[in-house]
């Protein structure tokens, strides 16, 4: 059934509502208790999640609204990072982290927070976990002889969580690297610990890589070729890349290389508030499937939807997932 | 009674001693209500623009958040003009308003109704100006320039210049050794006036590039930008030897971002001089603990209005609506368009703003501008004096905001300005709006553009215009916030 192919997904985050921020904020300045912002982060999960399901998206996630950023919900759980608690006070800002000395091995518990997305969603679900390279561009590292040397130990910790939480049913994981694109120098070690991270993981892996999002902007600008070949080592079964807001050019990239993974194709640009018409989202697919076959590509926005507003990140799916379906039914004849 | 002495006083110029002797004068007199007195609030100004929209003297009322009358009220005495020898009389003649309900001052010509300062005809006059530039020069015989307190402008400090050609030189290179620099370089300068700086930096960076042969100059696409028309012609004859490598482009400060939106991550560089001090502004109060809106409307007093009326032959009754039509249409008035630039000018010269003081519920009801939380004002305001009056830089923060999407990932906004830098330099003076010749002058809330930067990623800088000494100028840049 072509209805298979073109699976819709979100990338990440879902958009983080401004009360949830303040609650954020007031947490930090300990103004509320934990216990309160628990039960405000339960209750923002269960309103992403609803919305994904209404907008139509095949493969939903927890919309990422526990996490302060991509960094610090990762830095405060491995095992022998220290977090000096007193250098933020606003949320989205990162805490000064460091690794001092041999990093243990420990659960990060990434798990209890994948059950409290299976419960509430009956769609396939996927989880996002910040890369190695990712998390050694911003872990002050004083202990490992390099940064490979230090990003190999994350993968290695990692590695463990990730299979945990296959055993807790996860089906579909997903490694963000957006720092590749600010390093590409460092790509060939960034493969290997990705590699590390995803050994004996048995999921549907996916590799994000974008121009970065942090505060909604992009932090590098350039072209995705510096990924290949590099990228072909690595043993995942998809990437995800940003073509919305960058243009189309990238594509023949599938063309020129013979990748041995599929296509996570950035159709929705998170960027601007304009929202994209279903006919924008079938075009952009089109233009992909005259490189790839429809088997080989699947639908989702550039990056997370974490910056936009609410009615506007939702508008947004709600083409993507329509322009989707204009395809589906030209291919199903 | 509480006194605000709201300047640096040197010793022997406060002209407290005067005003407070004047004030128990009235009292012993019988002429001053001890009620009345007990409520004031006396402020001393010192007015650094010579030329404002404040008489002398002048009484600002406090009204409740639904506009009915409440018992604060401020007298506010510019002590570099207010004259001693009348200053008994003069302030019996304000206080005597004080605690009247709509108080009307008897031979005042109203010009329009009470609004948020942002919303004033001030700004209509301020347009006015930059749209009919060659008019209103070409009847004062000077240029914009002379008007500033320097005559010059810091814009075009050649020193400056070459600083700001360097830093961005040594940008570009850095972006290609990695390999990073686009094949066009977009620079943009919104504001330009006369094209004075535009050219000098043009011709530094094409010197610069040449002596080191970089080979960046013939990949510059450098944008003029303005709203004014005339201003953009002038300048681009001002850059002329660089015609290959300019384009004009008519744009509001305010929202560069809808002409401009095809180059949004393109840009390398943005420049302004002397734009954000010109874009309309709110002020906010508070007092006891409470906040309020700074509401005006603007006026001719008495002797303007009564000198207007015998030059132009346009009674005091007929003033508003013969000045609704020169901010609608121009001043091609009377069928003389001389005559009309006249009647511009001298209303221009005397029109003043009454002030009153909204009182608001809360933060909520804070007219913010797009980009600035009403929590990040909450904490500017948890730092700020207790006592306070300061500008809600709304034109500023819009114009930041919608220029910040136009900057290359790595690239970076630079604005030259009055900045007030911290909160806390609100209680030592004046910051305007002023009047710099036919147009308005204001200084900029620079920790409001501190936390609207941090949360569009940006971290905003101050650093002291050290090119000239005395220079009021301080120079914004930003930094990505990692
Ligand atoms: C005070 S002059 C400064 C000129 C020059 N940058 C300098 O410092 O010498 C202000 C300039 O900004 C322009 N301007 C003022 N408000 C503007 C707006 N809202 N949009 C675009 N340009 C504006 C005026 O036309 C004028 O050219």
């Amino acid at each position: 059934m072509a209805g298979q192919h073109l699976t819709t997904a979100v990338v990440g985050s879902y958009s983080m509502p401004g009360w949830l921020e303040r609650a954020k904020n007031d947490y930090l300045r300990r103004r509320i208790t934990a216990h309160d912002l628990d039960e405000m982060h339960d209750t923002a999960v269960k309103a992403a999640i609803k919305d994904q399901e209404v907008a139509g998206i095949d493969i939903v996630s927890d919309g990422e609204l526990r996490r302060d950023n991509m960094i610090d919900y990762f830095a405060m759980r491995l095992p022998g990072v220290e977090i000096d608690r007193t250098s933020k006070t606003s949320y989205y800002d990162f805490y000064e982290s460091v690794v001092r000395g041999r990093m243990p091995m420990a659960p990060l518990g990434l798990v209890e927070h994948y059950r409290f997305l299976r419960r509430f969603t009956d769609h396939r679900t996927k989880v996002s976990v910040t890369g190695p390279h990712s998390l050694v561009k911003r872990i002050r590292n004083e202990h490992y002889p390099s940064e490979e040397a230090f990003a190999m130990e994350i993968a290695r910790i990692m590695n463990l969580e990730l299979r945990e939480l296959v055993r807790a049913g996860a089906e579909q994981i997903q490694i963000d690297e957006p720092y590749y694109s600010g390093f590409p120098e460092d790509l060939p070690w960034g493969v290997r610990a990705v590699n590390a991270l995803v050994e004996n993981v048995d999921a549907r892996l996916s590799l994000h890589v974008c121009y970065g999002n942090r505060y909604g902007k992009p932090s590098w600008e350039g072209s995705y070729r510096y990924l290949f070949p590099a990228i072909l080592e690595a043993r995942i079964d998809q990437v995800t890349l940003e073509f919305a807001r960058r243009g189309s050019e990238d594509l023949r990239l599938f063309k020129e290389f013979d990748a041995p993974f599929t296509l996570g194709l950035g159709v929705i640009d998170v960027k601007t508030h304009d929202v994209e018409t279903p006919a924008v989202v079938a075009e952009r697919i089109r233009e992909a499937l005259a490189i790839l076959p429809t088997e080989r590509l699947s639908v989702n926005p550039d990056c997370g939807l974490l910056h936009l507003p609410r009615e506007i990140a939702f508008a947004k799916l709600c083409a993507m997932v329509e322009g989707t379906q204009l395809v589906r039914r030209e291919i199903s004849g | 009674m509480i006194i605000h002495v709201n300047f640096l006083p040197k010793p022997g110029d406060t002209g407290a001693s005067e005003v407070i002797a004047s004030l128990a004068g009235l009292l012993d007199q019988g002429r001053l209500d001890g009620e009345v007195l007990s409520r004031l609030r006396l402020h001393l100004d010192w007015l650094q623009y010579k030329a404002n929209f404040r008489e002398p003297i002048t009484v600002r009322h406090a009204t409740g958040a639904r506009g009915e009358p409440t018992a604060l009220a401020e007298l506010a005495i510019d002590v570099r003009r207010a004259r001693p020898e009348r200053l008994g009389d003069e302030l019996a003649h304000a206080i005597a308003s004080v605690g009247a309900v709509e108080h009307e001052v008897a031979g005042r010509a109203v010009l329009e109704d009470w609004a948020p300062l942002s919303r004033s005809a001030i700004w209509q006059f301020n347009r006015l100006f930059w749209q009919r530039l060659v008019d209103w020069e070409r009847q004062t015989g000077r240029g914009f320039e002379a008007a500033l307190p320097s005559g010059r402008s810091d814009a075009n400090h050649p020193a400056a210049v070459a600083d700001a050609v360097a830093d961005f030189w040594t940008l570009l290179v850095e972006l290609d050794k990695r390999g990073q620099l686009p094949q066009e370089i977009f620079a943009l300068e919104i504001g330009v006036g006369p094209g004075t700086r535009a050219g000098l930096w043009l011709d530094r960076f094409k010197a610069l590039d040449e002596a080191r042969a970089t080979g960046f100059y013939p990949r510059l696409r450098f944008l003029l930008a303005d709203y004014s028309m005339p201003t953009l012609d002038r300048a681009h004859r001002a850059v002329e030897a660089h015609r290959d490598v300019v384009s004009t482009i008519a744009t509001d400060a305010l929202n560069p971002m809808r002409a401009l939106s095809f180059l949004r991550y393109k840009i390398l560089y943005v420049h302004l001089t002397n734009v954000y001090d010109n874009l309309p502004v709110d002020e906010l109060v508070r007092r006891d603990g409470q906040l309020y809106l700074v509401e005006t409307r603007a006026y001719l007093p008495e002797p303007a209005s009564t000198a207007i009326a015998q030059a132009f032959g346009v009674g005091p009754s007929e003033q508003p609506a013969t000045v609704g039509r020169l901010l609608e249409a121009g001043p091609d008035l009377f069928g003389d368009r001389e005559r009309g630039v006249a009647f511009w000018r001298a209303v221009w010269d005397g029109v003043c703003l009454e002030e009153r003081l909204r009182r608001l519920e809360g933060i909520a009801d804070v007219p913010l501008p797009p980009g600035l939380d009403g929590t990040d004002l909450e904490e500017l305001l948890t730092t700020a004096p207790a006592d306070i009056r300061f500008h809600l830089s709304g034109g500023a923060v819009e114009s930041f905001m919608n220029t910040v999407p136009l900057l290359h990932p790595r690239g970076y906004l630079q604005v030259q300005d009055i900045f007030v830098a911290t909160m806390d330099e609100y209680r030592q003076g004046f910051r305007g709006p002023g009047k710099l010749d036919g147009s308005v002058v204001n200084w900029v809330n620079g920790p409001l553009l501190r936390v609207v930067g941090a949360r569009a990623g940006y971290d905003v800088h101050f650093a002291p215009f050290r090119y000239r000494p005395g220079s009021r100028t301080t120079i914004l840049y930003t930094t990505l916030r990692e």
